[in-house]
């Protein structure tokens, strides 16, 4: 396989899981385009340094947790590669539904750190060790990151249901 | 804590994961444009360097047509596995074309065309490539029509690859055109879908191997702080811009264009030559050189066509300044 096979499998393979990553990150088509063109043209520019297999996929997401960070730091890139695709992206996104809204506050309101363990496990599907790869600390420290966010969310919605909390007389 | 797993589950906020769709499939073409400061020469599409890479920043990529796939290239490592390719067909219509070698390209061509795959196989030996154009590349691939080659099964790390093609989803007048480029260490090739005629393969020099292209040798010259800036030459006669150049004291070259049958955008580059062409040909846009100052190239054509090759359409369309 010549290095353009390679690029095109691991695009082809993944472009959906980066689009997802990428749109779930991103509050405009702008960005999301951005994501997905800037951390597929990494992986096309270091097409050797990708791993085999799904390793890949969590290589990918490093690289575009990456570029978020850089494009939340402001000077966002417009590129211009992806013309197409952000008139794509323009079409409607999926709102919270009503019911689920106060989770997703709780969820906003976490700090980032808890916020990503817990999008990488429960929207990316990533297993402790797979979040450690992505974001570069060791398994014992994501799996961690992610009981301590798992708790400080469900204390966040356990308040949110008692919002006074009550005082016991006995 | 599986419940508050599920509450986040819940509150998911991607799309619907997209399918190939044609955004996708245009990006990846525009990042395989991209130079990555090691181009491997015959993989890429002679004709679609120079103006037409430009054009790649100027449009977004909206000109490079989302058809062409720049395929695989088969290293000959003397491993000397046999047959050198097999096409077979299931009762669905589905065919498996089984490459290890290239070189029978008159074999493989005749036995795609048994099994009812309208393909084209030519081979050209190093040095030289099939002079462009050739036909229309057809933008809207219907999904499903091939499979990006994959490793051929139980041989991950042999030198060949697999496709699959669904011949059901040939629209009449289609055709794949391979083109296979020996090339030291091995070779390669090129997969493109087109509709209409298909010129046979004539073949030149390949003269774009090796060539970086972050460091384009010409430049469109007409756009703001270059050396033709504000003057409009698209779609003028030759004879109408030369004298204006002359004027100024400037060099000038001509770019020999290649139409394809039907005028579909972009163009081959025939050839550059400082000999004068006769005043009545069009020219469709002015590029400055980067290596010598004071040369300009005017892209001209002997005739003059129901749209600008250079742009697709009207320079306009495309350049906003």
């Amino acid at each position: 396989m010549t290095e353009r096979d390679r690029f095109e499998a691991v695009y082809d393979a993944y472009y959906p899981a980066i689009y997802q990553y990428a749109a779930r990150r991103t509050a405009s088509p702008d960005d999301t385009a951005d994501v997905i063109s800037e951390t597929f043209l990494a992986a096309w520019r270091r097409i050797g340094d990708v791993p085999e297999g799904e390793r890949a996929l969590l290589w990918l997401y490093g690289v575009a947790r990456r570029v978020l960070a850089n494009q939340q730091r402001g000077a966002s890139r417009r590129a211009v590669l992806a013309e197409r695709l952000r008139d794509e992206l323009a079409t409607e996104r999926p709102t919270t539904p009503v019911e689920l809204r106060h989770v997703r506050a709780a969820f906003d309101a976490l700090p980032e750190r808890d916020r990503e363990v817990l999008a990488l496990a429960c929207w990316e599907g990533l297993t402790g060790d797979q979040i450690a790869n992505v974001v570069g600390c060791t398994a014992v420290a994501a799996r961690t990151r992610l009981h301590r966010a798992r708790k400080r969310l469900a204390a966040s919605l356990q308040q949110q249901s008692f919002p006074a909390p009550v005082m016991g007389e006995a | 804590m599986n419940d508050i797993d599920n509450l986040v589950r819940a509150i998911d906020p991607a799309p619907r994961a997209p399918d190939h769709s044609p955004g996708a499939r245009e990006l990846r073409a525009a990042i395989l444009a991209e130079d990555r400061g090691a181009p491997i020469a015959a993989t890429r599409h002679a004709g679609r360097s120079g103006p037409r890479r430009l054009l790649l920043g100027l449009t977004a990529a909206a000109v490079l047509a989302t058809g062409i796939v720049v395929g695989p290239s088969l290293l000959e490592d003397g491993s000397g596995v046999t047959p050198s390719y097999a096409v077979t067909k299931d009762s669905n219509g589905i065919v498996y074309v089984t490459v290890r070698d290239f070189s029978d390209a008159a074999g493989l061509r005749r036995q795609l065309r048994d099994l009812g795959v309208p393909a084209i196989v030519d081979h050209a030996p190093h040095g030289q490539k099939c002079q462009e154009p050739r036909g229309t590349y057809v933008e809207q691939i219907p999904a499903g029509l091939y499979s990006v080659p994959e490793n051929i099964p139980g041989e991950a790390r042999g030198p060949g690859w697999r496709m699959r093609i669904d011949t059901k989803l040939f629209r009449p007048g289609q055709t794949f055109v391979w083109t296979i480029t020996d090339s030291p260490g091995g070779s390669s090739t090129s997969t493109i879908l087109m509709t209409g005629p298909v010129a046979p393969c004539v073949l030149v020099p390949d003269d774009t191997r090796g060539k970086v292209e972050t460091n384009p040798p010409y430049r469109v010259a007409t756009l703001k702080d270059r050396t033709l800036a504000g003057l409009r030459v698209d779609e003028k006669t030759v004879g109408e811009v030369l004298p204006e150049l002359e004027k100024r004291g400037l060099k000038v070259k001509f770019l020999i264009m290649g139409i394809a049958p039907g005028n579909p955008g972009g163009y081959g580059e025939l050839r550059t030559q400082d000999t004068p062409v006769g005043d009545d040909w069009i020219v469709w846009e002015a590029e400055e050189s980067t290596r010598e100052d004071g040369v300009i190239r005017l892209l001209v054509t002997d005739k003059r066509y129901d749209r600008n090759p250079v742009y697709g359409g009207p320079r306009d369309d495309i350049i906003k300044e």
